[in-house]
């Protein structure tokens, strides 16, 4: 082996190649193995030989180190390759390790379950304490009628709807020191807030909210319905809807036709209770020359005003008239 | 046509920003739509002027209509004026209908019955505001068409806004007017003054937003997102977000009623170093104090954030929107403890 290599290193050196070829020739093969190993006292040794052959020598050695280092070098790389090697295996021997003992865990955690309901964990018990009271909380939002502790009282919410339609929400702040106080609010000033809790405040405060809950849902009622109406039938109304603060005084005009004439209809609704939605009166006027079977049918109308919500009543007149014609 | 009625249609034209002049006509609808297209709006706002002007005498305009003009630009103008809040009280517990028809009919009736010489003109709008134009007049002179006073009124409310001109002896005969119209038996002046109407409007009827305690639903507070780097460690988190809650507990979320001053008369004693004796008579050390901004509530409200001030702030100045009020008179308090109060 080494002997092969000693002649390829010897052949990469061009110029010593002639002479170790000589040399070899001269001596035999076997000559350069004695080199290889030869060390400073058979240098010495051959020093009688010549300077080139001296230098053929350490050429020789040279190379020799080099091939050495060579491969000392990807020794070291084939150790930095399986060093990665290793520690990717370790990693994924840890992630193994790892399932394994989420599945067991989760294995015991079923069977933990069935076998040991009554200790479910801290957290979970606590969760579902604080889903419970949100889901209070709403219901109470959602009946109209909610309330918060304040440092120095009660912080009242009324939320209003009409028909299945959540509507604003009004805040009272009330103080509670030797007598009732409203603190502040959130009430329109259209609402008889100072009324109400003269009458109510003090005596009872449970009777003062429903009756202005009253107030406002039938409030938020009426204003509902004429938006509805403004919103769905503007185009059938003549004019624009006339109405006052607290919608409970609304104009309009609109056109009925009797033999496929048109004539026009002027409605007045007054609705004199303030906690109710639906008018106390209705009061259709038509020109006077009118026909009078418009007499009967302004009858019908305002009957149905009295009786259904604004944009129902008013749907449901369209709707005949249509299947009149 | 009435040369004065021209020339009072051309006036009020030349007030109105030229960019906004075609719209205004055209809400005011009494020139036709070729009319209005014969008129050059890139022009200066002279010709502009004298275009209107003459259209106007073509189509015979009569002071009613001018007065609508009028009205309909300081509707979209309110702030150029200055408005004070008055309250109205009545004793009477019956359920009011509240007529436009009637209300105009009485309102003009009572204060013609007093004063010949006056134009009231009305306009109503969807808010249920009306607007009242009127322009004084004396006993012996025609009414001036360009001292006019304002009143804005929402029906079934107990406030009444009122911008008067310079003729104040005119005010209670113009409050008597509203209580007959309005079925009220008494008026007062708030202490409550501002340029911006409409968050006048807001303080007194509640619709700025408060902030109040409730379970439901959740005020969720979104909190800022802000390029947080998280190598940056705020050292004063727990102070900021202290003055934070705070602000929010007085102020509430939303943008505040624009007001342009608070005002405070101070009778309070000075206090000195007994030693000094700077004062010879104890008297009342008289000073008036006046906070003015282009917008004095947002101001006050990022007092404390910026620093400014210390969280939380003096109640005289969070109680301006609750109290309606931005006149206060402060004055000492009658027992032995120094501390100043409000006077009611």
């Amino acid at each position: 082996m080494e002997e092969t290599k000693s002649t390829e290193g010897n052949r990469e050196v061009p110029w010593g190649r002639a002479l170790t070829s000589v040399f070899r020739s001269g001596e035999g093969l076997g000559a350069a193995f004695p080199f290889a190993r030869g060390k400073v006292e058979e240098r010495k040794g051959r020093s009688r030989d010549g300077v080139l052959a001296y230098l053929e020598t350490l050429e020789a050695e040279a190379h020799k180190l080099a091939l050495k280092q060579e491969e000392e070098e990807e020794q070291k790389k084939q150790l930095v390759r399986l060093k990665a090697r290793v520690k990717e295996l370790r990693a994924k021997r840890d992630e193994l390790r790892t399932k394994v003992e989420l599945q067991e865990k989760r294995l015991l955690d079923k069977e933990g379950l069935v076998t040991d309901p009554a200790q479910p964990s801290a957290q979970t018990v606590l969760e579902w304490k604080i889903k419970s009271i949100k889901a209070m909380l709403q219901v109470f939002y959602l009946s109209g009628i909610s309330g918060k502790r304040t440092k120095q009282g009660v912080c009242f919410c009324i939320s209003t709807a009409y028909e299945g339609t959540y509507l604003d929400s009004y805040f009272l702040d009330i103080l509670v020191k030797s007598e009732v106080q409203i603190q502040r609010h959130s009430v329109p000033v259209f609402i008889p807030l100072e009324q109400i809790a003269k009458e109510h405040l003090q005596a009872d405060i449970r009777r003062f909210l429903a009756v202005l809950s009253d107030h406002l849902n039938a409030y938020a009622g009426r204003r509902y319905q004429a938006d509805q109406l403004e919103e769905r039938f503007s185009d059938r109304i003549e004019g624009t809807l006339q109405r006052n603060s607290l919608c409970n005084l609304l104009v309009f005009n609109y056109n009925v036709s009797s033999d496929s004439k048109p004539f026009p209809f002027k409605v007045k609704l007054l609705y004199g209770d303030l906690c109710c939605s639906l008018p106390t009166e209705a009061i259709i006027s038509c020109t006077p020359g009118a026909p009078a079977s418009l007499a009967e049918m302004a009858a019908a109308h305002s009957e149905a005003f009295r009786r259904m919500a604004l944009h129902k009543a008013f749907n449901s007149l369209i709707s005949a008239e249509g299947s009149q014609d | 046509m009435d040369e004065i009625i021209a020339e009072y249609i051309r006036r009020t034209v030349l007030r109105i920003p030229r960019d906004d002049i075609a719209a205004v006509l055209q809400k005011w609808g009494f020139l036709s739509e070729t009319q209005l297209q014969t008129i050059n709006f890139r022009q200066t706002k002279e010709s502009i002027s004298y275009s209107v002007a003459e259209l106007c005498e073509e189509n015979s305009a009569d002071m009613k209509q001018a007065a609508m003009l009028d009205i309909i630009c300081n509707h979209i103008y309110p702030n150029k004026r200055m408005w004070s809040v008055y309250q109205m009280t009545k004793t009477g517990e019956e359920t009011d209908f509240f007529d436009f028809t009637d209300f105009k009919k009485k309102f003009k009736r009572r204060l013609q019955s007093a004063l010949i010489n006056v134009t009231i003109n009305f306009r109503e709008y969807e808010d249920n505001a009306i607007w009242i134009r009127i322009a004084w007049g004396t006993p012996y002179t025609k009414p001036n068409q360009y001292k006019t006073s304002y009143v804005v009124y929402h029906s079934q409310t107990p406030y009444v806004f009122i911008s008067a001109s310079v003729l104040k002896s005119n005010l209670p005969l113009l409050c008597q007017a509203l209580l007959v119209a309005s079925n009220y038996h008494d008026i007062r002046e708030m202490k409550l003054r501002s340029h911006c109407l409409n968050s006048l409007k807001d303080i007194v009827f509640k619709r700025y937003s408060q902030n109040f305690q409730t379970y439901y639903p959740r005020q969720e507070r979104n909190v800022p997102t802000e390029n947080v780097d998280l190598r940056i460690i705020n050292e004063n988190r727990n102070e900021k977000e202290r003055i934070q809650r705070l602000n929010q507990e007085v102020f509430g979320d939303g943008p505040q009623p624009k007001l342009d001053f608070a005002q405070y008369k101070l009778e309070t004693m000075f206090k000195s170093d007994p030693k000094l004796d700077v004062m010879e008579r104890k008297e009342p050390f008289r000073c008036l104090v006046k906070f003015s901004s282009p917008h004095l509530l947002e101001s006050l409200k990022s007092l404390a954030p910026a620093g400014l001030a210390d969280a939380p702030l003096s109640p005289l100045l969070t109680c301006i929107p609750r109290k309606a009020r931005n006149y206060f008179k402060i004055r000492e308090r009658k027992n032995f403890l120094p501390e100043s109060f409000l006077s009611p």
